[in-house]
């Protein structure tokens, strides 16, 4: 629950304050979350180096494409203080918001998350539609893996290089991969009826969620992050 | 009473009835199963066995009402349990009365960890946190696997998946347990655990059983009724704890491994301490071991001893973090995965076989029919039966005569026909000088076929058959002897 509050409240500031040093300060509290969260922090940041690239590509876009301000360049291209500043909002709302939902997918249960769901009152069904989802992404990977190795033993090579490589890629590796899938369906389907799924319209629950510490910490950064968003926009900040 | 009652504890007459059952499939042109009139009372153990495809897992669908309800078939006569009609019932009426465990334990897993995963069924029928908590507990004791509970589900191994397939069954509770080839990922004394267990249930709370299986001998013990089947129909049934039984009714020791040919014993692939591990987990450690042409070499060991890995390294699929692989120059590496879906490309059978180069007709014939697939050349590879399925991608591995065949787990849910005809191939491939590696947890099967085994385990142990076996009585781990599940010990 926590989780999703602070990322409900990261998700607010990116969309709703105007203020730069706000977006700074929350981003900031990102990497520290980050740093508190992960045990591997620098692998954590260098799998966001396309979103890092993305950013800095929107904010020379923005900058460059603003031609209200004073100007503080003019050649070769002109760059003001509105272009620099909209520029730098732009980065750092796409920023805050993918880093926050990052960081919230690497650290939530999805188990966990699906029940928080249900219990907000998401029917059952897609609540476990979601967990079937998220059972099949290490399914794929692992048949994947093992029918790319089947390839190489038989000394198949499917480049994605070319268009000929590419039909050959879906040939010899999502057909196999596909079929393996779908054999499970309905071994996945006669599992989830044969333990009663769909029996009765509500289901109970074994996990039982208490109040921590932490859920008491999210809260209060929550409502950190949206009074700031909402005064930041009532004062228009900077 | 409905299906959805818990029937009273004593109950009059038989408990499953299947009443002149016939199912065919749209797909297919005769019967799945055919006039099958049978009567199982309370608290039986019945075994049914046969070969691929006879029908004994769509018997073991249709009792629970997973087929006509969840997979289309045409369907005649009636299966009753309890004498109600599961027929045209939502099987999750009938989850309480019968719980199946199918024969793939990852195809059924439907949650992200262990613990989830027993309450999955529990939570369906809409029991107060306390009881799931509790049957939870007891599924995972029974199952032998308390120590996995917290675990993310997609990160077991074959073993502890059939393993938590069974327990999110038993959590259910059912009158009646259907177990479609329960122990065909586990090592051999998991396998006699699982069915001492399922037993002492039976013993101690009046459940039935019914087993489909290739292995009986881990059941003899029990003293099953068993079924033979074969085209669809029950052709022999017979109470027995007696393996003789087994050997005389053609369902054990079909095979005749022969003798060992050591006329070109030569070092193929050698490794030399080698370590290999994923992160923190250290699966092969310090493990020195020649690979020989003209030799086969069986693996065994405890579910996740790093026998696979084993095969990977040997394949040059894996790398080692310590130690070193040497093996000469130019060697072909054939490859038989433990599913034969994972390494079928083409869209037809001779496109397949045709992958490592042309073939021309005779040559495709030939071939074909080696692998006893004459006749299917158009035929779409996935739409054959698992044995068939089997017979294929052994005859493509075989078909570049590899220097070094692998074999993982090969005889999995195949028939005794099918393991003559495996057993036969490599034999052959020996006895022209490949080196061969074939992981199975049969023993009795490796005792017979094998030159040398390898005891995977944190003391390997290398040698022939009758010292490997011999070391392994030594050591107090009968069950991976074969005198063990031949009543030879």
């Amino acid at each position: 629950m926590g989780n999703l509050l602070i990322l409900a409240g990261f998700v607010t500031v990116g969309l709703a304050a105007p203020s730069v040093l706000l977006k700074v300060g929350a981003l900031g509290l990102v990497c520290a979350l980050v740093l508190l969260s992960d045990d591997e922090p620098l692998r954590f940041l260098a799998s966001l180096r396309f979103i890092l690239l993305f950013a800095l590509l929107l904010f020379i876009v923005q900058a460059v494409s603003t031609r209200a301000g004073t100007s503080l360049i003019d050649v070769p291209l002109r760059i003001t203080d509105r272009g620099l500043l909209a520029g730098a909002g732009m980065a750092l709302r796409f920023l805050l918001i993918l880093t926050s939902s990052f960081l919230f997918v690497t650290v939530t249960d999805p188990d966990r998350l699906a029940h928080l769901f249900i219990r907000l009152g998401v029917p059952y069904r897609y609540g476990y539609a979601f967990i079937l989802a998220l059972r099949f992404v290490p399914f794929f990977r692992n048949e994947m893996r093992t029918v790319r190795e089947a390839q190489q033993i038989r000394g198949i090579r499917a480049s994605v290089r070319t268009l000929a490589g590419i039909r050959r890629a879906v040939r010899f590796t999502f057909v196999p991969v596909l079929v393996s899938g779908l054999i499970r369906v309905d071994s996945i389907a006669m599992s989830m009826k044969g333990r009663a799924f769909g029996l009765h319209p509500k289901r109970s629950s074994s996990v039982v969620e208490r109040w921590h510490i932490e859920d008491a910490l999210a809260v209060l950064i929550t409502a950190c992050l949206v009074a700031g968003a909402v005064l930041s926009r009532r004062f228009a900040w900077m | 009473m409905s299906l959805t009652d818990r029937p009273s504890t004593v109950q009059r007459g038989p408990q499953i009835e299947f009443d002149d059952l016939t199912v065919r499939f749209a797909d297919r042109a005769k019967p799945a199963i055919r006039n099958i009139t049978e009567r199982i009372d309370p608290g039986e153990i019945v075994a049914i066995t046969g070969p691929s495809g006879c029908g004994k897992t769509t018997l073991a669908r249709a009792l629970p009402g997973f087929i006509p309800s969840l997979i289309p078939a045409e369907f005649r006569g009636d299966v009753r349990v309890g004498g109600r009609s599961t027929m045209h019932v939502d099987p999750a009426k009938t989850a309480t009365h019968v719980g199946l465990v199918q024969q793939d334990p990852d195809a059924q897993i439907c949650t992200l960890r262990v613990r989830q995963e027993v309450a999955f069924g529990p939570e369906n029928l809409c029991l107060p946190a306390d009881e799931i908590r509790r049957r939870v507990s007891r599924a995972l004791r029974i199952a032998g696997i308390e120590h996995l509970s917290n675990r993310e589900t997609p990160n077991l191994s074959g073993g502890e998946k059939q393993r938590l397939a069974i327990a999110s069954i038993l959590a259910m509770e059912p009158e009646i347990l259907v177990l479609d080839e329960p122990t065909a990922n586990l090592d051999p004394p998991g396998a006699k655990g699982i069915f001492d267990t399922l037993a002492a249930l039976r013993e101690r709370e009046g459940r039935t059983l019914l087993v489909v299986e290739h292995r009986l001998a881990p059941l003899l013990s029990h003293e099953p009724r068993l079924w033979v089947m074969d085209g669809g129909r029950v052709v022999l049934r017979k109470v027995t704890r007696r393996h003789e039984d087994l050997v005389a009714l053609g369902l054990r020791g079909c095979q005749d491994p022969g003798t060992a040919h050591p006329h070109r014993i030569t070092p193929g692939l050698s490794l030399r301490n080698v370590r290999v591990g994923y992160g923190a987990h250290c699966v092969i450690d310090g493990l020195s071991l020649d690979v020989r042409h003209g030799e086969i070499l069986g693996v065994i060991g405890a579910n996740g001893c790093g026998k696979t890995t084993l095969l990977r390294l040997l394949a040059g699929l894996e790398r080692t973090e310590t130690g070193a692989a040497e093996r000469v120059e130019g060697m072909r590496v054939g490859m038989v995965f433990q599913h034969p879906h994972q390494q079928i490309f083409e869209q037809t059978v001779r496109r397949e076989l045709e992958i490592d180069g042309k073939l021309n007709d005779a040559g495709c014939s030939a071939l074909l029919e080696e692998a006893r697939l004459s006749g299917l050349e158009e035929a779409a590879p996935f739409s054959l039966s698992l044995g068939e399925q089997r017979r294929l991608t052994v005859a493509a591995a075989l078909r570049t005569r590899p220097d070094l065949l692998l074999l993982d787990e090969p005889f999995i849910g195949q028939d005794r026909h099918n393991v003559a005809w495996m057993v036969g191939r490599i034999l052959g491939a020996r006895d022209r000088g490949a080196a061969i590696v074939l992981v199975s947890h049969d023993v009795a099967l490796l005792a017979g076929l094998c030159d040398r085994i390898l005891y995977l385990g944190d003391e390997p142990i290398e040698g022939s058959p009758h010292e490997v076996f011999a070391g392994l009585r030594k050591m107090g781990l009968d069950a991976f002897t074969p005198a063990y599940w031949e009543g030879g010990s």
